[in-house]
């Protein structure tokens, strides 16, 4: 069963007095300097979404579908600059929200990258679950047409947000506060954890994921 | 002539006069949108918890509470707090999309019909404003979310009269604006049932093209448990491209359908019965609203006001001229983006497939969901004193900005940009999307444009 890396209970949703920082997460690449590499790095929208090795934000993954983190970021809907930048689950029609990090053009993707463990779907067939997850399935999907192995990613149920912000400010865009929160009567690890497996539990029934999906 | 079209209670929507009608339901459903907008930023959808949790422990403590208990209620009341702005908010921007989607809808109806939609300076310019043809009229105010305001939105969604005496008015009158879309579509089932009628060539902003949402990240809230409820239901209705009668009529009740309900007693606006219509979600909202606040002056004082812990102090229909030079120059950007949705709006009525998609997924969805919602956010971050002497928050004020015609609509916003930010910097950070936006003219849609709208 896949583990969330829980964080101290806060009492404050949204705010910086509130789900701010947390020290309880303690997997963390162990180089985070940028690398000074004349390659052009992948563009991609997450942990575990890399196609290459040493194209994540560090330059440190061994193999396609290791890297730590996106190697671009933007915070809403419409505003990722390239194919396959798209975060999802945020705004967006369901067709929108059903191919995160897979988007055809650029400004077409749903959301925010990168794609927090705690994001779930608001529309089409993966409402209420892991974006994280889909986004990595369609990665695999990839992956495999192109006849590529791929690797586990760091955090198997994608990154968790107190994980991205450990490293600086983290946005994913919305006013409804932080996805991983609590008011003082739930555990955010475990409302993600639940998540994550309603998220697998239904894995095997979807079907393959494609363009032609339409609102539910 | 009022008489003569309501005679029996009921609008009368003739073949003469149906284009006129369809018009009028374009601004009916316009004219709510700022209204709903600017209620819907007054609204601190995420509130300091730790804030709120040390203030009322002090006051239970200072009630005679021991520490232990104080801390215990403190913190059950804040979460009361967290979760109803939250919904209120969810609430409010799930019924702003849907009005958004009536807005197209009937504007499609009328592509079909008779073409040429009219979008463009049709939001009210002054307040209070009233919807045209409404009998009884009342006032619409640009105002922070309290009980009076959301009695003023049931009006609006009213599934039954408000009073069914006839007044003069010079637009087509109606007691609701289920019964004017009522007779409309009675004018349509008898007189407007040959194919011939309608031109589905003529662009309309239809299904499968990414233009519509049921639900988006705003539209839901987290509960105690903080589990997400989502307010909009995906079997609740969406864009239709309106092709012959059939989809004609489709269209119109999905609007009634989800703004006074599918008839006076079913609150539920979809099949699934999981979301009720705009009259009932306001109708909720409002009892929540009056008992929270009960809640809390049961336990504070009858002087104790829960509403200023998540409801900014905007004043009632404030104007650009109100503020101080500083916040003028950020609200007149915000009403330059306002009255450029409504342009590229329009021009996606006049567009061929790949440019309006353009318009709309980079234009009006930029505008929409980060460039002005981003603007509207900011503004509730700048205080200032009011003519009474009172300290008030500054809120959008979706005034009618007339852009010059000696340049593009677009440039003119760069510059008000540039403007805006010499004063507050901080709103730097949308620069580069404002150079993004598409570069719509304002009589673009006149004529089919050899510029490319994208860089």
């Amino acid at each position: 069963m896949s583990k969330v890396f829980d964080k101290s209970l806060s009492n404050g949703c949204g705010s910086s007095n509130g789900c701010g920082n947390s020290n309880s997460c303690s997997s963390q690449p162990v180089n985070k300097k940028v690398p000074n590499i004349v390659t052009p790095l992948e563009l991609h929208a997450c942990m575990g979404l890399n196609a290459c090795r040493g194209h994540d934000r560090f330059g440190t993954n061994t193999c396609a579908g290791t890297g730590y983190c996106a190697t671009q970021t933007h915070v809403c809907h419409t505003l990722n600059n390239c194919a396959g930048q798209g975060g999802c689950g945020l705004f967006g029609d369901a067709a929108e929200q059903s191919k995160p990090g897979s988007n055809d053009c650029s400004w077409q993707g749903s959301c925010a990258t990168p794609i927090q463990a705690e994001r779930f779907s608001t529309l089409g067939e993966n409402k209420n679950k892991s974006v994280w997850l889909l986004a990595r399935a369609l990665f695999e999907q990839r992956m495999d047409k192109s006849r590529r192995n791929v690797a586990d990613a760091p955090f198997p149920a994608g990154p968790p947000q107190a994980w991205l912000e450990s490293f600086g400010e983290y946005d994913s865009c919305g006013n409804s506060g932080d996805k991983s929160c609590s008011f003082g009567f739930n555990s955010p690890a475990q409302n993600t954890q639940e998540l994550i497996d309603r998220s697998r539990d239904n894995a095997s029934k979807q079907p393959e994921y494609d363009c032609k999906l339409n609102d539910d | 002539m009022a008489r003569a079209i309501m005679g029996d209670g009921v609008t009368k929507i003739t073949q003469d006069n149906l284009e006129e009608a369809l018009q009028q339901a374009i601004e009916i459903e316009i004219a709510t949108i700022p209204v709903y907008l600017s209620t819907y930023y007054s609204i601190n959808r995420t509130p300091d918890q730790k804030e709120l949790i040390k203030g009322f422990t002090k006051r239970l403590i200072d009630k005679g509470e021991t520490k232990q208990n104080a801390a215990t209620k403190a913190l059950a009341l804040s979460a009361k707090i967290m979760v109803f702005a939250n919904r209120a908010g969810a609430n409010i921007m799930s019924v702003v999309v849907e009005e958004m989607l009536h807005m197209s809808l009937s504007s499609n109806v009328k592509q079909s019909l008779f073409g040429n939609p009219e979008l463009v300076g049709k939001s009210p310019s002054i307040w209070p404003a009233y919807l045209a043809g409404h009998e009884p009229e009342f006032p619409i105010n640009r105002a922070k979310l309290s009980i009076e305001q959301l009695e003023t939105f049931k009006k609006i969604e009213s599934p039954v009269p408000i009073d069914a005496n006839l007044r003069f008015t010079s637009a087509i009158p109606y007691f609701t604006i289920g019964d004017f879309y009522q007779g409309i579509e009675d004018c349509i089932r008898d007189h407007f049932c040959c194919k011939d009628n309608y031109h589905p060539d003529r662009p309309q902003l239809v299904p499968n093209r990414g233009y519509y949402a049921q639900n988006n990240i705003d539209t839901i809230y987290y509960d105690k448990q903080h589990k997400p409820v989502y307010e909009n239901a995906a079997d609740a209705g969406g864009l239709i491209h309106v092709v012959d009668q059939a989809s004609a009529l489709k269209a119109l009740k999905t609007v009634v359908d989800q703004g006074e309900g599918k008839n006076v007693t079913d609150p539920f606006d979809d099949d699934s019965c999981h979301e009720l219509s705009h009259y009932y979600k306001f109708a909720l909202l409002q009892e929540e609203l009056k008992d929270i606040k009960r809640q809390f002056q049961k336990e504070f004082g009858c002087e104790f006001d829960v509403e200023n812990h998540f409801i900014h102090d905007f004043a009632d229909n404030a104007e650009t001229q109100d503020y101080p030079v500083t916040i003028q120059a950020v609200s007149t950007l915000t009403n330059a983006m306002y009255a450029y949705l409504f342009i590229m709006s329009q021009a996606c009525y006049h567009a061929e497939e790949h440019t309006q998609f353009e318009i709309f997924m980079f234009g009006i969805h930029k505008s929409m969901l980060w460039i002005l919602s981003s603007l509207c956010g900011e503004m509730t971050g700048l205080k200032y004193l009011g003519s009474d002497g009172q300290q008030y928050t500054a809120t959008a004020t979706f005034e009618e900005y007339q852009f010059s015609s000696a340049s593009s609509p677009k440039s003119q916003i760069i510059e008000l940009f540039n403007q805006a930010v010499g004063v507050n910097d901080g709103i730097a950070y949308l620069g580069q999307r404002i150079h993004d936006l598409p570069n719509v003219s304002i009589e673009g849609f006149l004529e089919r444009s050899n510029t490319p709208l994208m860089a």
